[in-house]
Parts: C-alpha cells; sequence; structure tokens
C-alpha cells in the first residue's frame, strides 16, 4: 500500500465529515460526530505521512491531536448538556433563537 | 552534562507567574469562602487584576528580547512583546468593566476569574508559538477556555446558543487548520516556522509541483485562522456569538483573540511562507475586500447594539487585513497600530454599552439609545467621538490608524483596496452618524426617562482614559509609531 492510498482514505474520511456538517439538518450529536471524523481523517492524514517520510513529529502531533479532540469533545458535550436543559430539544432547526 | 531547558524558563518567567497566580487563585476559588460567592468574584477579579499588571511589569522589564524557548517551539521578540503587552492590557480593562456587571448580572462564578487568566495565558502563548504543534495546542487551549465563557450564563437560552455556535464553528476552524498543517508536514517533514522559511527561500513561481501543493495547504491555514478572526466570507458565527454572550465577555471576544491571532497570522505567512506572497497575497487582498463591504452594509440592517458593535468589529478586521496584504513593513506597522487603537475604541465602546444599563436590565436595542443626550449628556458626548474615530473622522484616534494602513496599500500598489477602504469607511460613517442622531436628534417624546443606572469607579475610569486616548493619540503619536516599528522589525 503506497502513501497515496492511505491518503486517498484520510482524505474521504476528513470530507465526509466536513459534509457531514454541512448537510446535517437534524441533530447536533450528529455535528459532534462530524467533528470527530474530520479529526480522525487528520490524524489518518498525519500518521501515513510520518510513515512515509521516516518522521516521527507527525506520530507526536497525532498523539496531541487526541488528547485535544477527546478535551474537546467533553466541552462541547457540557454545553450540549445545559442546552438541552434550557430548550428541551438538540435540533439544529430550533437553533435560531438569534437571527442567523 | 546537559540540562534540559537550562535558560528556556528565564524567558517565560511571565506565563510562568500568570499560571501560578491563577493556580493560586483556582484553590483559593476552591476551597475558600464556600457560601459567599459573590463577594469572593469581587476579591478574585481584584488579585487576578493585581496578577494581570505583575504579569505585565514582568514582560515589560523582561531583559530576554529575542529568542528561542525549548526546542524551537516557542519564540520570544519584538512583535510578540508588544502583542502580549496589549493582550495583558486588554484582559485588564475587561477586568475593569466586569466589577459591577458580574453583580448586576448575578454571575456568581468564580470561574469567570480563572477562565479569563487562563484564555489570557492561551493567547500570550499562541503569540510566541513558532511551531505547528505548539501553535495548535495554543490555540485549542484558547478556544476550549472561550467557548465556556460563551457559554458562562448558564440559565440564559441566548448565552449557551451562543456556546454551542462558537464550539461547532470553533472546532470546524481547528479541523481545517489541522489539515493545512498536515499538508504541509507531509510536503517538507517539517513543521517549525524558521524551518519552513529556511526551505522555501527562493521557490517561486518556476516550482509549479512545490507552488501547486503547498498554496491548497496554505488555504487550508489561511481559511482557518480567518474563521477565527470572523473575517468576511466566513464570519456569519461572529455576530450571534457576539449577542448571546455575556457583555463582558463579547467585548473580550473582540479584542483579545483577534490582537493574538493577528500575531499567529503575521508569525506564520511573514516568517514561514512569505516566498509565496503572490498565492496569500489574494486570499487576503479578497477577504479585506469582503470584510470591508459585509461590515458595512451589514451593519446597516441591525437594529440590536451587539450586533452593529460586531459587523463593526468585522469592518476592522476588513482594515487590519490590508495591511496583511500589503506584504511590507509598513503595512505590518500599521496592522500594530491599528490593533493598539482599535483596542482603546472598542473598550471604550463597550464601556459606554454596558453605562446605559437602566434598572430594567441592560440595553439591546439600537432604540435603547435614543434621547441619551438628555439621560447622560457627557457618556452622548463620549460616544459620539468614540463612533467617530471608528469611522475614521480626522482629528481622532481612528483617523491614524486608517490613515496608515492606507498609505501602506498605495505604497505596495494595492490601489483598489485603498480606493475600496475610503469608500466603506464612508459607508460606515453612515450607520455610526445615524446612532449619533440618534441619541442627539430624536425627537423627545412625552415617555418619561429612564434613569441609568450609573457608573462605577472601574468603568468610570476606564471610560476616561480611553476617551483620552481617542483624543490625544492623534496629537502625539510618535511612542505609538515607536513602539508599532519595533515590534514590525522585528519580523522582518
Amino acid at each position: 500500500m503506497s502513501l497515496i492510498h492511505s491518503l486517498h482514505v484520510s482524505f474521504v474520511v476528513f470530507l465526509l465529515g466536513l459534509v457531514g456538517i454541512y448537510l446535517n439538518r437534524k441533530n447536533i450529536i450528529l455535528v459532534l460526530m462530524s467533528i470527530e471524523l474530520m479529526l480522525l481523517g487528520i490524524n489518518l492524514n498525519l500518521l501515513s505521512f510520518s510513515v512515509s517520510l521516516d518522521d516521527l513529529l507527525g506520530q507526536i502531533f497525532a498523539l496531541f491531536i487526541l488528547t485535544v479532540a477527546a478535551a474537546e469533545s467533553a466541552i462541547g458535550l457540557a454545553i450540549l448538556v445545559i442546552y438541552f436543559r434550557l430548550r428541551g430539544t438538540i435540533d439544529i432547526e430550533f437553533i435560531r433563537l438569534m437571527k442567523g | 552534562m546537559f540540562y534540559l531547558f537550562e535558560s528556556d524558563f528565564l524567558g517565560l518567567i511571565p506565563e510562568t507567574f500568570l499560571l501560578l497566580g491563577l493556580s493560586t487563585l483556582l484553590g483559593y476559588g476552591v476551597w475558600y469562602e464556600k457560601g459567599r460567592e459573590s463577594e469572593m468574584t469581587s476579591h478574585q477579579l481584584w488579585v487576578g487584576g493585581l496578577c494581570l499588571a505583575f504579569t505585565f511589569i514582568l514582560l515589560c522589564e523582561s531583559p530576554l528580547m529575542n529568542m528561542i524557548l525549548c526546542f524551537n517551539t516557542l519564540i520570544i521578540d519584538g512583535m510578540s512583546a508588544y502583542l502580549k503587552a496589549l493582550i495583558l492590557l486588554s484582559t485588564l480593562c475587561i477586568f475593569g468593566l466586569s466589577f459591577s456587571y458580574l453583580q448586576q448580572e448575578r454571575i456568581k462564578a468564580f470561574e469567570y476569574v480563572i477562565l479569563l487568566l487562563l484564555a489570557t495565558l492561551s493567547l500570550m502563548l499562541m503569540v510566541s508559538s513558532y511551531d505547528f504543534i505548539s501553535l495548535y495546542l495554543a490555540i485549542e487551549f484558547q478556544s476550549l477556555g472561550l467557548y465556556v465563557l460563551a457559554a458562562l450564563k448558564r440559565d440564559n437560552e441566548y448565552s449557551t446558543e451562543a456556546g454551542l455556535k462558537y464550539f461547532v464553528l470553533g472546532a470546524f476552524s481547528s479541523g481545517f487548520y489541522l489539515f493545512g498543517a498536515s499538508l504541509i508536514y507531509g510536503l517538507t517533514g517539517t513543521t517549525n516556522f524558521e524551518d519552513l522559511g529556511i526551505l522555501f527561500t527562493g521557490v517561486g513561481p518556476t516550482d509549479l509541483f512545490t507552488q501547486g501543493s503547498v498554496v491548497v495547504g496554505l488555504l487550508f491555514l489561511s481559511v482557518a485562522f480567518l474563521f477565527k478572526i470572523s473575517a468576511a466570507p466566513f464570519h456569519m458565527w461572529s455576530p450571534d456569538v457576539y449577542e448571546g454572550a455575556p457583555t463582558v465577555i463579547t467585548a473580550f471576544f473582540s479584542v483579545a483573540p483577534k490582537l493574538a491571532l493577528f500575531g499567529v497570522l503575521i508569525r506564520v505567512f511573514y516568517l514561514g511562507f512569505f516566498d509565496f506572497l503572490f498565492s496569500w497575497q489574494q486570499i487576503f487582498f479578497f477577504c479585506s475586500l469582503a470584510s470591508m463591504v459585509f461590515g458595512s452594509f451589514g451593519a446597516l440592517a441591525q437594529v440590536k447594539i451587539k450586533r452593529l458593535l460586531a459587523f463593526s468589529s468585522i469592518g476592522h478586521v476588513g482594515y487590519m487585513l490590508i495591511g496583511l496584504a500589503t506584504g511590507s513593513l509598513q503595512g505590518l506597522q500599521g496592522i500594530f497600530l491599528y490593533l493598539l487603537i482599535y483596542l482603546v475604541m472598542t473598550i471604550n465602546a463597550f464601556s459606554v454599552v454596558l453605562s446605559l444599563r437602566t434598572h430594567e436590565g441592560e440595553p439591546r436595542f439600537l432604540l435603547d439609545l435614543k434621547n441619551l443626550n438628555l439621560k447622560s449628556p457627557i457618556l452622548a458626548l463620549t460616544f459620539s467621538l468614540t463612533l467617530f474615530s471608528m469611522a475614521g473622522i480626522p482629528p481622532l484616534a481612528g483617523f491614524l490608524s486608517k490613515f496608515y494602513l492606507f498609505f501602506a496599500a498605495l505604497d505596495a500598489s494595492l490601489y483598489s483596496l485603498a480606493i475600496l477602504g475610503v469608500l466603506s469607511s464612508v459607508i460606515s460613517c453612515f450607520y455610526y452618524i445615524s446612532i449619533i442622531k440618534l441619541m442627539y436628534f430624536h425627537k423627545a417624546e412625552e415617555v418619561q426617562l429612564k434613569p441609568l443606572v450609573g457608573i462605577d469607579g472601574q468603568k468610570g475610569f476606564l471610560l476616561g482614559i480611553t476617551f483620552f486616548g481617542i483624543l490625544f493619540i492623534f496629537l502625539y503619536p510618535s511612542p505609538f509609531f515607536l513602539l508599532s516599528h519595533a515590534a514590525a522589525l522585528s519580523i522582518s
């Protein structure tokens, strides 16, 4: 398997995450999942570059991204919980209290 | 024997001090004074302010002017010192605004001070980061703090919604940043800005492969940063977040992260990728045009105060991007000068907005400003001169900064940007002046005027000092020119 093959996979995963954020009209949990998918694609990207360059830096970067992504989704879920407590819904259609 | 990080901590003394100070405050908040939260926030604000002031002194008195720290991941130079000083000052101003606000809104959370201090620390690290990895960590550090701050009023629907929107778009733009950084890492095998700069020396338009593939990475990087500074095609989140977040937090959002992000933009694009100037210049050219146009036309349609200020800040970001697009020393100096004056004007505008509070609550609509002249003539005068300064009317500070940037654009032959900048500041004059009309010339109706709550000492001090700056920077600008010039020189 060459670099290009694994890059195809990671690009597709990244783009799926990206498109998921835009096309999703259901609820915010899906947005959070799409964000995680984006970060996963980036991690795969970094790891395959790191292997093909024979350089450790990419793997270190990927480890950092993993930990930070965990912290980020924790905060995102916390905000989601207080939002749900107030509004009783996490539907994207209803997140337009302010215009825009 | 090899000592790890032997002298690096000497360069990081201000940051270390801030970190230790805020940890102490956190301990104080957790263990002490349980049940007396409202007094405690005031104490914490005072101590936090003191902590910031000492950090500022440590920063200004630091003997280390140029240094690369921690295995090439952080750097100290003139620009980082200048921007860090501005960031500390802006947080200090936000603390000054918070005293009465926290009491009036009954926000009894000591986390407020600690989160603000953490955000300040992360912004300082962001300004001095010198590597894609450390920059990513600093950006996420900042974002995680700011998401929570935006959703600080847990029982308010607007605030939580603002937090949620800010979170989704912040995570989205971080994804873009990481993707761009991973592409550049894959192409070059390095993440250090200086190494990138050295590697790309002389890679001109002749080497089409490198050119093309690096530009894709640069595009992702610049989109991420433009998202974060809310420049025009990527600005749609900012009015919502600014409106929903508590007002002091809005003031913080519209000043401090922008200071740091402009530092980061300059560091990445002027140090790392300067040889691709003609590629990224077009991106910033377009975004600057779009921000100026959207900023001024979007503000015309607004009826709420904070949304109007958000659009006004989008316009200001557009002017600052002119300086970035020039690719010259003069443009950088223009940005640094603009950032300073923008800080002064924004703090002044937000202190006026916070002083407009009546006993019924915070003003939300522009119509609440009507007949301000009768309620408080001095406040009306201050606000109208600030608005004139934001519009760039000559004898005030805002004119100086715009003038300098437009001349930098003319020198770099970006004539269309300069002309459009002047035109859009004419359009922005329209809505600024319409506010002044509301304050002064609105027909007094029969309804009795609701009295204002009154201004506390800290806010009064801030109003006075920023107003002084707006009036008199134009008369004696040379210290500010020198400071911004020193900051710009360290980049070239």
